[in-house]
């Protein structure tokens, strides 16, 4: 395991980006790991814009800023804009192509495109699980350092309401994410 | 002991419960709602009080209220909500009520941005009020985990000395999330370093004596002890006078108790890469500390000599960690430049002081790299961006 693994993940409020933050960092914690997540946001409720930064850790976590995400999970056009240029040679950038429409091919890391939100809406009817679909892509891409399981066990507790069609949506995404 | 990923707000809450918290009056205000939000949920469950307010001023009002009838309380808000608090602020020092007033800034002036961090009450937290003739004392942790002591401790000064002690936070502090463990008992307490002490209640006179002396348990109205709490010069008796002999006895305990006691407050700092005399020191508080040490750490592994020092209690200003003539680089998350003049203050007079600050998010490491390696080699620094003069 890395040393210090970076997760970022930006949207509009409403998106549940923060909610996401919060299990992948409950998940490291029910393995034993150090973990910080801050979270920024505008005064809005829903539509502003909001990010959160998970780091994980063995070891206690200095700086909680995500300077060089490992992952970037972009879910809407400003937030992509704002934060890829951050993004390593090495790092992963995870985006919705429902709310990035323009892809920059210069960047050096990897991007990998996950059709959340039409996903979400074709089998559920709802936008509102493309967030379950998200994180479950995310679950992928952290395997070897977070147990499927236990992201998909926390995510159910974070969020405790309509339980089965979350745990679907989680599926379909961690499907989705081809490495 | 518990283990929880939970909100800075959180940490705090469970804090002040562990230290005996058991009346919670605020007026919610992001960052800090979700502290009242979780007071709200715990004081109950402990035989607890939550009230929330009108408004900021008659939530510390009634805080002095609590703390006056033997309860130990305390309030919470950000920056435009802790101006609010300047009127009762100074009576909770006049009448020496003991309480906790969590700030948790945000980004100014007035309501700024929410959602985003600030230090723009370095100095109102030493004024808080009006008047002069006080003391304050003021704590800033810069982790959820680092809360949780700080409170407690906060709890167990207000009540040593009397009074009401400021811990000044940020929004990345009460908002951000981190892995915190709580214990569940006293003897965990005990083993994490948390203090642990009975509640003192004061029966008798002398109510307000004229000295600077410890331990005079808070004054508590009612059971029969006769003590009168205005907005006046209290007396030894527990009267009221419009004096001026008086109030000079008065003036003379609010400041020398405090400025006298240092052993209680003095400790908390901590030191990153200070045992070799480096050639450049980085000051900072709160949060942005936190970038600061990992970059600290960066540099030694370049081979520069750089030390990081943290600043715990900043106020009374610890004077004493400035007296050696080196560089200084005060990192904070304000634009205008606020500890970095009490640096200058204490620092030699020919000591080089630089100010590096930011405007609603962290300094980066790589911005802290450069400053500290411009500093280092004398060269001018610039900013991006925006352009200040004075520093």
């Amino acid at each position: 395991m890395k040393d210090r693994l970076e997760i970022v993940a930006s949207g509009f409020g409403g998106q549940g980006v923060v909610r996401l933050g919060q299990t992948l960092g409950e998940a490291a914690v029910k393995q034993g790991l150090r973990v910080t997540m801050l979270k920024s946001h505008g005064t809005e409720m829903r539509g502003g814009y909001v990010r959160s930064q998970v780091v994980l850790s063995q070891k206690a976590i200095d700086s909680p800023m995500c300077e060089t995400p490992d992952v970037f999970l972009a879910l809407s056009s400003s937030a992509y804009n704002r934060f890829k240029d951050t993004v390593p040679a090495e790092g992963i950038i995870v985006y919705d192509p429902a709310f990035v429409e323009e892809i920059d091919a210069s960047l050096p890391c990897r991007q990998i495109a996950v059709p959340a939100k039409d996903i979400a809406v074709r089998n559920f009817k709802r936008p509102i699980f493309s967030n379950a679909v998200a994180l479950g892509s995310l679950a992928k891409l952290l395997e070897t350092m977070l147990e499927k399981n236990v992201v998909l066990e926390s995510f159910l507790e974070v969020i405790p309401k309509y339980k089965d069609e979350n745990r679907n949506a989680f599926e379909m995404g961690y499907e989705t994410m081809n490495i | 002991m518990k283990r929880f990923l939970e909100t800075g707000n959180f940490a705090i809450t469970e804090g002040a419960i562990l230290g005996g918290c058991r009346f919670f009056c605020g007026y919610p205000i992001t960052p800090a709602t979700e502290l009242a939000e979780a007071m709200s949920l715990r004081l109950p469950q402990v035989n607890g009080v939550y009230l929330q307010a009108e408004d900021e001023c008659a939530a510390m009002h009634l805080c002095i209220g609590a703390s006056l009838g033997g309860m130990k309380s305390m309030t919470a808000t950000s920056g435009p909500g802790f101006i609010l608090y300047a009127d009762p602020y100074g009576w909770a020092l006049g009448c020496e009520a003991p309480m906790v007033v969590m700030n948790s800034g945000r980004v100014g002036p007035v309501s700024g941005i929410t959602g985003a961090p600030g230090q723009g009450e370095f100095y109102l937290t030493r004024y808080p009020t009006q008047g002069g003739n006080f003391e304050t004392i003021t704590l800033a942790p810069n982790s959820a985990q680092e809360c949780l002591k700080i409170i407690v401790e906060a709890f167990y000064l207000s009540e040593r000395l009397r009074m009401p002690i400021t811990v000044l936070g940020d929004q990345l502090l009460t908002d951000g999330m981190e892995d915190i463990s709580v214990p569940e008992n006293d003897d965990e307490m005990k083993e994490m370093g948390l203090r642990v002490w009975p509640r003192l209640y004061h029966k008798g006179p002398d109510f307000y004596p004229a000295s600077d002396a410890l331990d005079i348990p808070p004054v508590q109205m009612g059971y029969d002890t006769g003590a009168l709490c205005s907005d006046w010069t209290p007396t030894v008796e527990g009267y009221d006078i419009e004096e001026v002999e008086e109030h000079h006895k008065h003036a003379y305990r609010l400041i020398y108790k405090v400025r006298n006691n240092p052993q209680l407050y003095e400790d908390f700092y901590e030191k990153k890469y200070m045992d070799d005399d480096p050639d450049l020191v980085v000051v900072s508080y709160g949060t942005p500390s936190r970038v600061v040490n990992t970059a600290v750490e960066r540099a030694r592994s370049e081979g520069l000599k750089v030390g990081a020092l943290r600043l715990i209690n900043l106020w009374p200003f610890p004077d004493r960690h400035f007296s050696r003539k080196t560089k200084y680089l005060v990192v904070e998350l304000n634009w205008d430049g606020q500890l970095v003049r009490e640096v200058q203050r204490a620092a030699p007079k020919d000591a080089e002081v630089k100010f590096l600050g930011c405007c609603g998010d962290l300094p980066t490491i790589p911005d802290l790299m450069e400053t500290f390696t411009k500093m280092l080699k004398n060269q001018p620094l610039e900013r991006k961006g925006w352009v200040l003069e004075a520093w």
